[in-house]
């Protein structure tokens, strides 16, 4: 089975979790990078050998407080890829949390979600 | 604040390594990344390295003076707790850290005559006084205040500036500048008072155009994170909708990030300058860099279009950027500028005053 991915959270990326085993996907924080590219690279190339053989079922959490717009261009390639699964015939869902009052983040959650092809879900939580 | 704001300011500090400059309130939060800031300057700076826990030190010592005054202020009159005036400023070798605050005019004449004290003692005479006040408590009724002084003085082994305005009838303003050299030489009294006049006249400007912070050095993420921070503080302090609060912190992170990976980078530094105006019902962002002059038509080109779009527009332009298929580069991914001008209340405006045949300096200024 693949190898788990768990990078820490520093002030300006944010803490990653890719857990087959358990069973486990959660990104949260702040995603800030000024160079995303090099961040979002082991997280690319471990969801690519992930979806040569997924779960049963693959449930992403999105937890973050802030990104900005090139971080927002890399999560679009993640959740494309989570697609795949999908095409597969495989159950695969993100769900989006956010703090109720955070427009700004509301807001990029539901842009995502109508133009993706997959389950998205939106998750206030009172602060 | 408009968008000739920033090139006023530009053309007065162009020669700093670093210039902040900050009017608004203080808290052992800012304080830090003040002081974070700065260490951070210096450690980049091979000369000032000896320098770098005085300068801490100072800068500390100077912070506690306006929360000490602050602290005194709030319950005779309204004024906003612990609220000030701070420059800190790398210039060659020497390091100048002023700060300014609201006096009870009644108080002017013990700290005057403190400070003339300090100032006539040689190094051996401060140490003395140093010691005295540290056993007796004598030298001032303001807890502390004193030794303040003294040790500005004995640690930065320059004369203290100072100087008091008028504010109004019970108050005045007072400014007290200290400078570090790395060599320790005396800088000529001359300079320093020429230097504080200037400090003076750019927090006037900053009152009146309402100006809250600004910041002129390094544009990479390691030196511009303590300044995101110290205005994150303030937006949650002053606001109280996560709304703005977050979109004009986002509006900020993708401008100093085009700056970053855009500007004309001289000897590998990214330079540049931003500075925030804060109003009733908006914020008013300025930015300021260096550019190549072939790459200006591309880039009016590029605002004009997205100041062209209307607010659908702008959205399904962002979400065609964000689908294409080409990922971010480290030159940052395309569509910072298109979120902003999404975000923004009125058009980007821009303006370019050109340096020479190389060069120019690109203005942008945005109101949300």
């Amino acid at each position: 089975m693949i190898q788990t991915l768990e990078i820490a959270e520093t002030r300006d990326t944010p803490y990653v979790l890719l857990d087959a085993k358990k069973n486990t996907f959660q990104i949260s924080g702040n995603s800030m990078p000024e160079d995303a590219a090099r961040f979002f690279d082991p997280i690319f190339d471990w969801i690519e050998e992930y979806v040569k053989t997924p779960n049963e079922s693959t449930h992403l959490v999105c937890n973050l407080d802030y990104f900005n717009s090139s971080s927002a261009k890399m999560l679009y390639q993640l959740f494309i890829e989570l697609e795949n699964i999908k095409e597969i015939g495989l159950k695969v869902k993100i769900s989006w949390h956010f703090e109720s009052e955070d427009k700004l983040i509301e807001e990029k959650g539901l842009e995502y979600q109508s133009i993706l092809n997959i389950p998205f879900e939106m998750i206030p939580r009172k602060n | 604040m408009d968008i000739k704001t920033t090139f006023w300011f530009f053309d007065r500090i162009k020669e700093d390594n670093l210039c902040l400059l900050y009017n608004g309130n203080f808290s052992d939060d800012i304080t830090a990344k003040f002081i974070e800031l700065s260490e951070y300057n210096i450690t980049n700076i091979n000369s000032l390295t000896k320098m770098k826990k005085k300068v801490s030190f100072l800068m500390a010592e100077c912070f506690q003076n306006i929360v000490r005054h602050g602290e005194a202020l709030v319950n005779k009159v309204e004024v906003a707790q612990n609220e000030g005036f701070f420059l800190t400023k790398n210039w060659q070798d020497i390091y100048y850290i002023t700060s300014g605050n609201l006096i009870e005019n009644k108080k002017i004449k013990n700290v005057k005559s403190q400070l003339e004290t300090v100032n006539k003692l040689d190094k051996e005479e401060l140490k003395v006084l140093y010691r005295q006040v540290l056993e007796n408590q004598t030298f001032s009724e303001k807890g502390g205040a004193g030794l303040g002084l003294i040790e500005m003085a004995r640690k930065s082994g320059q004369k203290l500036q100072y100087l008091f305005q008028d504010y109004n009838k019970k108050f005045s303003l007072f400014y007290n500048q200290i400078l570090l050299k790395s060599d320790q030489e005396t800088v000529e009294a001359s300079d320093s008072e020429l230097e504080l006049s200037e400090s003076i006249s750019f927090h006037k400007k900053m009152i009146d155009e309402s100006i809250l912070i600004i910041y002129k050095g390094d544009f990479s993420q390691d030196s511009i994170f303590p300044v995101l921070q110290i205005i994150e503080e303030n937006l949650q302090k002053e606001r109280k909708d996560s709304v703005s609060k977050k979109k004009v912190f986002h509006i900020l992170v993708e401008l100093l990030q085009n700056i970053s990976h855009h500007c004309l980078k001289e000897d590998n530094k990214k330079e540049g300058i931003f500075m925030i105006g804060e109003y009733d019902e908006y914020f008013v962002i300025n930015t300021g860099n260096l550019i190549r002059n072939e790459e200006i038509d591309n880039l009016k080109k590029q605002i004009e279009f997205l100041n062209s779009l209307n607010g659908k527009e702008l959205k399904d332009y962002y979400l065609s950027k964000l689908r294409e298929r080409n990922l971010p580069t480290n030159k940052g991914a395309g569509i910072g500028l298109v979120d902003i001008a999404r975000r923004l209340i009125s058009p980007i405006n821009y303006s370019i005053n050109k340096i020479d045949d190389k060069k120019s300096f690109l203005s942008i200024n945005v109101i949300a």
